[in-house]
């Protein structure tokens, strides 16, 4: 094989989708059902919800700043859920979750009619991203539309930790 | 990358750009085929459908399926269609974006300028790309960018002016590096606006209306009674503030300045993926239909402009707020003045419409023509100048074009 063609096949190889199964992010589908089965398995855990979209711009830069943030707080629950208008890309998804270092949070994607799915979270959210939820012990909700404060976010980890002693 | 990409031969880099298109398109069914019926490029499969009337009565829809762009004309109001063209011949990366679309106009000769947006790399970065059909819709010329500029750019908005020349805007992020380059933080992304004098088989040279606007709404597109073509969109105002503002063309060449619609207060630095919409009616009043989550006030809102835009009534509220209400679009119809939005009540998303015979004074209470089960378009009005018509893509009811007032 002359080497110009191995070079092509080498890297059509490398380029290749990878298996879902072999990435380490795990994605599960968010369904109908889905969020009453979160709010259920985090009850009594101080929880931060992350709605972002691979498309949306501030999510970009936010993203990472929310990896950080969780490495400093194992203390704090981290879900992230892919909220876009349309079903989200799988692939790109996983790449930008493992780029923020988010890839051992749990992590989620609307599957399905979205309009449904974001009437179970909230009525009233017409689906701007990002959007974070903070979810206190006793299940108080505080939502923060747009991209959060890191700062924020510590000060109120802060006083849920505080408050387990 | 681009050095990198000097260094590989013609094959490798060919071979490169086919598995990229294929992984993209991979995706892209698989996104398909969540939020659309079906996967072909048949209207029935359609997640997006652009309806426009000829000047000599033929329904004209534009739609977007399988990763094409296809036309199809009607000459019973949309009772059935001519064979779908497609004016895309390959399957693309079309920007699935919820508030893009494909766009279309045609002129008093019965050329057909198409316009649509491409997800043109894997960081989603857009680019706005035009055709042309000369001969009735049988076939379209090869697709052209709007712009020289390789930035990204989306949420194109097209029409022709009483003269025939062909006026575009669009979302532009041309000034965002450079911006960087020089240590200034960079909000949003500029408005652009071009014009054709052959309808869209060339452009003139982009010129910026306004810069750091909201990147990621729809833009709204009329024609006063001057013939000058006026736009609302989503800007971003100072401290970050998303409200929305128009503008007014004094020619094809030259913007005048923003005037805001309302101070909602939206302080968000987040993607609202929802943007107006605008008519003129014919004494020249302005017609703005809108959502905001601001701390003034949040849902989706009407007012007018009775002064080329210095001015706007107070807002008045649509809809049911317990519902979601959203994607409001306002028409100047030849009956008066036609809002439809959608609303969503848990179970079933209804297309609701409400009219005034006054000019937006004052407006009947609303009432629900439409309704579907799945996912769905945003509800567009469209008039062929003696009726008016809602045309509404729906998964589980397929294409809907319903005359207002034959509804029941």
């Amino acid at each position: 094989m002359r080497p110009q063609f191995l070079a092509i096949a080498l890297l059509l190889a490398l380029l290749m989708p990878a298996p879902a199964q072999d990435s380490e992010t795990q994605l599960k589908p968010f369904g109908r059902g889905s969020w009453q089965e979160l709010m259920k398995a985090h009850a009594g855990r101080p929880t931060i919800v992350h709605f972002w979209g691979v498309t949306c711009g501030p999510c970009k830069v936010e993203l990472p700043l929310l990896g950080a943030f969780m490495k400093d707080h194992p203390g704090i629950d981290i879900v992230t859920i892919s909220a876009d208008f349309v079903p989200n890309l799988p692939a790109a998804t996983r790449a930008m979750l493992e780029r923020s270092g988010l890839s051992l949070a749990e992590n989620w994607m609307f599957d399905g009619f979205a309009d449904r799915l974001r009437f179970e979270i909230d009525p009233t959210w017409q689906g701007d991203i990002p959007r974070t939820l903070l979810i206190t012990r006793e299940g108080k909700m505080t939502t923060i539309e747009g991209s959060a404060e890191i700062a924020d976010l510590k000060q109120w980890s802060a006083r849920q930790l505080a408050a387990r002693n | 990358m681009h050095k990198q990409m000097a260094n590989i031969s013609k094959p490798l880099a060919a071979a490169t750009f086919l598995l990229w298109q294929g992984g993209a398109l991979a995706q892209m069914q698989h996104q398909h085929g969540a939020e659309a019926a079906c996967n072909e490029a048949a209207l029935r499969c359609a997640t997006k459908v652009t309806p426009a009337f000829a000047p000599d009565g033929t329904l004209w829809l534009a739609w977007m399926a399988g990763g094409r762009i296809s036309v199809a004309s009607s000459h019973d109001a949309g009772k059935s269609f001519a064979a779908p063209v497609a004016a895309t011949p390959e399957p693309l990366n079309l920007d699935w974006g919820p508030d893009a679309r494909p766009k279309i106009a045609i002129d008093r000769k019965g050329g057909i300028a198409l316009t649509f947006s491409i997800f043109k790399d894997k960081a989603f970065n857009g680019q706005v790309l035009t055709t042309r059909s000369d001969d009735g819709g049988k076939s379209f010329a090869a697709m052209r960018p709007v712009t020289a500029s390789n930035e990204s750019q989306r949420f194109e908005a097209i029409g022709f002016d009483k003269d025939g020349e062909l006026f575009v805007a669009w979302i532009d992020k041309r000034n965002r590096v450079p911006a960087q380059q020089a240590g200034r933080k960079y909000e949003g992304a500029a408005l652009f606006f071009a014009s054709s004098k052959d309808g869209s088989a060339s452009w003139s040279d982009a010129r910026m209306a306004i810069d750091n606007t909201c990147e990621c709404c729809r833009i709204g597109l009329a024609f006063d009674p001057s013939n000058r073509p006026v736009i609302v969109f989503r800007n971003i105002f100072e401290g970050g503030v998303r409200d929305h503002a128009v503008i007014a063309f004094s020619g094809p060449a030259a913007a005048g300045e923003p005037r805001r619609v309302s101070v909602d207060d939206w302080q968000i630095a987040a993607c609202p993926h929802h943007g107006p919409s605008l008519a003129i009616s014919s004494n020249g009043t302005y017609h703005v239909t809108w959502f905001t989550n601001g701390r003034a006030r949040k849902g989706l809102f009407y007012a007018h402009s009775r002064d080329g835009g210095k001015s706007f009534s107070v807002p008045l509220p649509l809809g049911d707020a317990k519902r979601g209400p959203s994607r409001p679009f306002v028409l100047a119809g030849p009956h008066g003045l036609i809002v439809a939005w959608k609303e969503f009540d848990g179970e079933k998303t209804g297309v609701n419409l409400m009219t005034s015979a006054d000019d937006g004074q004052s407006w009947t209470r609303p009432r629900t023509i439409a309704e579907t089960s799945d996912a769905s378009d945003h509800p567009l009005l469209v008039t062929d100048g003696r009726r008016t018509y809602l045309s509404w893509m729906t998964k589980a009811d397929g294409y809907r074009f319903i005359p207002i007032g034959d509804e029941s």
